[in-house]
């Protein structure tokens, strides 16, 4: 445990760059959008009002994640830390951080909500298809998106370090494949209307809160078995 | 090939590290090929050998980062594989070292000192200011001696009990050089450890280093105590007649012809008599490298057809070209 701990601390020696700066890109994003809006006046109609950037927090950590994967950890082994113990600390900060930028988020949507879209009538963080009732279960529909980000971040490091670039082409290629052979399947067989009814019925805290959990173990499982014989 | 190998196995319990018959194959080809040594305690070893040797498959094996295909690996009595308890006492140094992008020199000390329990901030503040390191530049900035010179404080002021250099010193100039080994050896002296050294500028560390492992093609050539290994060999010059018949029967690493005088680099000759106008100089740690290591590639079947005409030695190593 101390050995985690060392390494959550070793994760923030630059914690202007670990932690200001998603929190200053969130702001600088949520800043242009503003001014975007507040331009722009009457041309966006009130259901026009709404933006997918928060999506970009969401990218900003899990790339965080995959140069963790591929700086850190190569730098950490040759200080005599284990891989598993990288890699638990590596989880467990994924879990705390994905938490306390959900935390944040859920502040930032309960702002926006009060002050009416900050005085614009913006949707930036309280989205229609992310907004449910009870804050708790808001919280994790914020949060559980980051541990997926974090995991996929993950994993692609942890397949560059074992297999090297051509590791990240074969899964990259053998995703996309599966992923249309899917589109083929769907398609030719006419199940587009029950699959988006299918998408429709499962509700908000399914869809951000335990799907992209799934993903999130599915991910950091198959990432330990390929990170065990990674090397640095 | 080695003599330590035969050592007690309760002496080899005892020690840092302890190959026993280790290779490491990588299809077709032997990184390491039935490599045993033992590395005792308290001791510097020179890991020597050329580019390609598999000085680093070994070090990368001895840290748990490579993975060996057969034999045994003990360190501190262990395996090192995702052995906490052992690597908490390495400390690896090597010339490739990547840092975070988003790191400054500060960091990476700052990440060493909170890692290693026995971490002298003293001594690290001492090596920053003699290597002259801007403790607030990105590491990514840093030139390539700079960049070396935080792998060397990093190691020296870890104070690991294995601690393993592996050509740490590129882009160091001379006297950074010259810095790096005498504070290494003050440190040494003052508190003793394990500390392997690899490094091809052999001249450079034959007074530093106690114990040498000389590996070619992934194999042990020479493996014994410095001192020892630079009495047992000796360069002999005189008329050819004289020179033959003096080193017939010994093992012979180099001899060259010229007229009717012959020079030759022997071991294992312990006289020195004067006799026939033979004239004997000392053999340096490098010389005898650079001999023992060509004289073997003479006497050694070829692996592979493309490195050159076969049958250039015979089998007891008196073969060299002549």
């Amino acid at each position: 445990m101390n050995r985690l701990l060392t390494l959550l601390r070793i994760q923030f020696l630059n914690w202007r760059l670990s932690l200001a700066m998603p929190v200053g890109l969130l702001a600088l994003i949520l800043g242009i959008n503003l001014a975007i809006f507040a331009s722009i006046g009457d041309a966006a109609p009130p259901e026009g009002r709404t933006t997918g950037a928060i999506m970009s927090i969401y990218i900003i950590i899990g790339v965080g994640y995959l140069q963790s994967m591929t700086q850190l950890f190569p730098f950490a082994l040759g200080l005599g830390v284990t891989r598993r113990a990288f890699y638990s600390a590596t989880a467990l900060l994924a879990v705390v951080e994905a938490l306390a930028y959900g935390a944040l988020l859920l502040v930032l949507s309960l702002v926006e909500r009060a002050s009416g879209g900050w005085g614009l009538g913006l949707k930036f963080f309280a989205i229609d298809f992310l907004v449910v009732d009870d804050p708790l279960l808001q919280w994790l529909v914020y949060a559980v998106p980051f541990v997926a980000a974090a995991a996929l971040g993950i994993f692609n490091g942890v397949v560059f370090k074992r297999w090297g670039q051509p590791g990240v082409y074969a899964v990259t290629i053998a995703f996309s494949v599966v992923l249309a052979a899917a589109v083929v399947l769907v398609s030719w067989q006419g199940w587009w209307p029950q699959l988006g009814g299918w998408f429709a019925g499962q509700g908000t805290t399914a869809l951000f809160g335990v799907y992209p959990l799934v993903l999130a173990l599915l991910l950091g499982g198959a990432g330990w078995l390929v990170i065990r014989r990674a090397t640095p | 090939m080695s003599e330590l190998a035969r050592e007690p196995s309760a002496q080899r319990a005892t020690n840092p590290v302890s190959l026993t018959g280790v290779s490491k194959r990588y299809r077709e080809v032997a990184a390491l090929d039935g490599v045993s040594i033992e590395l005792t305690e308290n001791t510097i070893h020179g890991l020597l050998g050329r580019n390609g040797a598999g000085k680093t498959t070994l070090m990368h094996i001895l840290t748990g980062q490579a993975f060996e295909t057969a034999g045994d690996v003990r360190v501190f009595g262990e395996h090192p594989y995702e052995n906490a308890g052992v690597l908490n006492r390495v400390c690896f140094v090597k010339e490739s070292q990547r840092y975070p992008d988003w790191f400054v020199v500060r960091h990476a000390l700052k990440a060493a000192a909170l890692l290693y329990p026995d971490w002298d901030e003293t001594f690290a503040t001492d090596l920053v200011h003699d290597f002259d390191l801007p403790l607030d530049r990105r590491i990514k900035k840093l030139s390539r001696g700079q960049l070396s010179a935080v792998g060397v404080v990093i190691g020296l002021a870890a104070q690991a009990p294995l601690t393993i250099f592996d050509e740490p010193y590129l882009g160091l100039d001379a006297v950074a050089r010259q810095l790096f080994y005498d504070r290494l050896l003050a440190d040494y002296a003052e508190r003793p450890r394990t500390i392997v050294l690899s490094t091809h500028l052999i001249d450079e560390v034959s007074d530093l280093i106690e114990h040498v492992v000389l590996l070619d093609r992934g194999r042990v050539l020479l493996d014994g105590d410095a001192e020892t290994l630079r009495g047992d060999a000796v360069t002999v010059s005189g008329p050819s007649g004289a020179v033959s018949s003096f080193i017939s029967g010994h093992e012979v690493l180099h001899r060259e012809d010229v007229g009717g005088m012959a020079r030759a680099t022997v071991r294992g000759v312990a006289e020195r008599p004067d006799l026939g106008g033979l004239s004997f100089e000392p053999v340096s740690l490098q010389q005898l490298v650079v001999r023992t290591a060509q004289s073997r590639r003479d006497a050694e079947p070829r692996r592979r057809v493309l490195d050159g005409p076969v049958g250039a030695g015979s089998a007891n190593g008196n073969g060299g070209s002549s």
